[in-house]
């Protein structure tokens, strides 16, 4: 095999026939504009929602509300990217995919990197956000609540409480784990029930929110400015990672034109609404500075509702709620942390074994177990407050290059077929990149530093590793003559 | 060897009889059709109304046997000159599996066939309670007959298909199938099934497809493997491997070309206890979908 120079391995795109040379079924155009708009929801309402306020507010105070829709609006600008990029190429799976198709193997494995970070450290993230409100729930419904040292991670964060090990998360993140590796069906039903449960319990949080309502609460409204602003809008904005799952249908869309940019506007319209009701309704219910104090930190729409009512039992009907219902963002988020290291494994970017199917229950078996075990260890050793800002940075980065990516595609590929166009080409794309530079500039920089660190690994094991074994190194796979 | 077909008391059962009579036919090999039928109570004192009972049972039993005996003439007439030797004999018992398991040891048997259950599709599979208890606790492989199925006399099985989907107990059904091809002398198809059930995301979003996809060009390699480390002497002459996908188990198995002589082999789940058969949950699900007779091996 003569070896290909390095540049040009660096640059190469993998062919669209390698993925369309099976000789299976064509995916059907059946989902119609309202189930994309309603999947984009589901997959996005309740992401953060129910431990993010805690984080935020402290740095906007009633502001929040605007980092909201500054997240929202970045959030919406990639989308509307991503919809181009989908739909120009026939593909199904993740941003990944996408990169490696369109931009290249580099950009391919940054973009790898970014989505890592993305999924990996929400899953974890969330499952220490869920590990307060088990704990809350059991403190109510039973009386007991697990020792701080098995409730709270070792690292210390600022002045907060510090432990041996985050048990719930953990054991949330294998509970998920056995989930994934019986079955995507299994999976598929347990999370359609716990979505439900989930804008069940945001509604009862903002009608009981609202009855406690005082407006004198947003009287310092920019007291914290514009930078608070978006460090909060920073810090908010990995709860919108569901919206790039919208995008990705393009393939299977009826009327991909129309469908795509009205299922994103309205699911981005549902999503900013309840995310804004909760936040109103939170910041409406209780002093901004409440939101530091450390049981609110744990579970804090739980313990809001405590306040206004003065009964445990809204608080601890939500707290079940949210107990059930954060389940399913770690298994969504578990799950597309798989399907993007399955997505590596098949192109030779990951040891081969990440792309290997149990022939029992049809689901990547060791890829869901070792991901699984990484997070966990994640969930059960760092504190929450550095895992939001890495969610979010990784996302950032991932919109930035897609929107990125539509620049460079229309500049080299001219003549690309693309069903669906960016509107207000080469505005919307631009402003996709400053407005999520400018949410980027408010994240910490021990942040950047974790990010940094995490893209030189990764670029270091594709450069080690990744490209020596990368699939596209055999010439009838580069030639595009099927898999 | 030797084939046990099992017939409720009060239920001539067309279906399995008319295929114990295909097989023993195809296999050339010994039939024993047995009638389960109630005993009486076992009173050490029986009193008359015990002993008006236990005769009536006889009685019934030996009206069962003949009627079993000339609707297997009726179905299978073909089977004397085929070299079959063909016996229906009641046997006294109040679980029809727990006595069919007892027939098929005291016979040495290595096959036990039934019919369809009642209640499910015409053309189908159906597992009835009796094929539902000795699909788990069968030590020898289970056949069971779609609902109506009839074969015409001189009849024989032309292609087995076996399931298989890449792991150790598909190698190990594979080659009770081969086996099962060179005793009927019929050719080999080795079918891998792959389904796209419900995921989280729409499908195929979120690379579920891909999922797929890469499982069937593992089973497809595994299916070569397998093949290849066969002896090759025992290795049918005409082997074909087949691919099938779907949305769901009846498109995965509907895609798939069946004629009325073809039989479907299934293993059972390497879970099972030891090495009886215990159906894992793909191959009951293949098995409620097959619009032809199914043998699971165990």
């Amino acid at each position: 095999m003569t070896p290909v120079p390095f540049r040009t391995q660096l640059l190469r795109r993998k062919p669209l026939a390698v993925r369309g040379g099976h000789d299976g079924p064509e995916l059907g155009r059946s989902i119609g504009t309202f189930s994309l708009m309603m999947f984009g929801v589901g997959a996005t309402v309740g992401t953060g929602i129910f431990f993010v306020l805690q984080e935020a507010v402290p740095d906007a105070g009633p502001a929040v509300v605007v980092s909201f829709l500054v997240a929202g609006l970045a959030a919406g600008l990639s989308a509307i990217c991503y919809a181009e990029l989908a739909s120009a190429i026939p593909v199904s799976g993740s941003t990944y995919s996408y990169a490696y198709h369109a931009l290249g193997e580099l950009v391919a494995m940054v973009i790898a990197a970014c989505v890592l970070l993305e999924y990996g450290v929400s899953s974890a993230a969330v499952a220490v956000g869920w590990s307060g409100y088990f704990n809350e729930l059991t403190g109510s419904v039973l009386g007991v609540r697990l020792p701080q040292e098995l409730s709270v991670s070792p690292v210390p964060y600022e002045d907060g409480p510090t432990g041996w090990i985050n048990l719930p998360a953990v054991v949330l993140v294998l509970l998920c784990m056995l989930l994934l590796v019986r079955g995507a069906s299994e999976s598929a039903r347990v999370n359609t029930i716990m979505v439900l449960i989930k804008l069940a319990v945001l509604g009862l949080f903002v009608v009981v929110g609202f009855s406690a309502f005082e407006v004198d609460r947003f009287d310092a409204f920019w007291a914290a400015g514009a930078a608070g602003v978006s460090a909060a809008a920073a810090t908010i904005f990995f709860s919108f990672i569901g919206l790039d799952a919208v995008s990705t249908a393009g393939e299977e869309v009826r009327d991909p034109q129309r469908a795509l940019p009205r299922a994103i506007m309205g699911a981005l319209a549902v999503v900013i609404t309840v995310y804004v009701l909760v936040a109103i309704a939170g910041v409406g219910a209780q002093p901004a500075s409440e939101f530091e104090s450390p049981e609110q930190q744990e579970a804090g729409l739980s313990v809001i509702l405590q306040n206004i009512t003065g009964s445990s039992i809204p608080g601890t009907v939500l707290a079940a709620g949210a107990v059930i219902s954060i389940f399913s963002v770690t298994l969504v988020t578990l799950y597309g942390q798989t399907r993007i290291l399955f997505a590596m494994g098949r192109d030779g970017m990951l040891p081969s074994r990440f792309a290997r199917v149990n022939p029992r229950t049809l689901t990547p078996t060791y890829n869901t177990v070792v991901v699984a075990v990484v997070v966990a260890l994640v969930a059960g050793f760092v504190p929450s407050d550095y895992l939001w800002d890495t969610v979010s940075i990784g996302t950032l980065g991932a919109f930035i290059v897609v929107a990125l990516g539509v620049l460079v595609l229309r500049r080299t590929q001219p003549g690309l077929e693309r069903p669906f166009r960016v509107p207000g080409y080469p505005v919307t794309p631009v402003l996709t990149v400053v407005v999520c530079a400018y949410i980027l500039s408010g994240l910490p920089a021990v942040t950047w530093a974790i990010f940094g660190t995490w893209l030189a690994v990764v670029l270091a094991f594709y450069l080690l590793w990744g490209r020596r074994h990368a699939r596209l190194n055999d010439p009838a796979a580069a030639r595009g003559e099927g898999v | 060897m030797t084939i046990v077909a099992g017939i409720a008391p009060g239920k001539p059962d067309v279906d399995g009889l008319s295929y114990a009579a295909l097989l023993a036919r195809s296999l050339r090999t010994r039939l024993r059709v047995v009638c389960v039928v109630p005993g009486p109570w076992p009173t050490p004192l029986s009193g008359g109304v015990d002993r008006e009972y236990a005769a009536y049972l006889a009685d019934a039993a030996t009206e069962e046997v003949a009627a079993v005996r000339s609707l297997l003439a009726e179905l299978a007439p073909d089977l004397g000159s085929a070299g079959v030797e063909a016996e229906v004999v009641p046997a006294v018992g109040r679980s029809v599996p727990g006595t069919l398991l007892e027939q098929v040891a005291a016979a040495d048997a290595s096959l036990v066939v039934l019919g369809a259950g009642a209640n499910g599709a015409w053309g189908h599979v159906v597992v009835g309670s009796a094929a539902d208890r000795l699909l788990h606790s069968s030590p020898v492989p289970v056949a069971v007959a779609t609902r109506g199925f009839r074969a015409a006399p001189g009849t024989q099985v032309g292609r087995v298909t076996v399931g298989f989907r890449g792991d150790p107990a598909s190698a190990a059904a594979l080659e009770r199938a081969v086996a099962l091809c060179v005793d009927l002398g019929a050719t080999l198809r080795v079918a891998t099934l792959g389904v796209l059930g419900r995921t989280m995301y729409p499908p195929e979003v979120r690379g579920e497809d891909d999922v797929l996809e890469a499982y069937l060009e593992q089973a497809t390699a595994a299916q070569v493997e397998a093949l290849a480390a066969l002896p090759v002497d025992v290795v049918p002459a005409e082997v074909e491997r087949v691919v099938s996908r779907g949305r769901d188990w009846a498109e995965a198995v509907g895609g798939l070309p069946w004629t009325p002589e073809d039989l479907l082999v299934v293993g059972s789940s390497s879970a099972g206890l030891l090495s009886r058969v215990f159906l894992g949950s793909s191959a009951a699900k293949i098995l409620r979908h097959s619009p032809v007779p199914v043998v699971v091996v165990p």
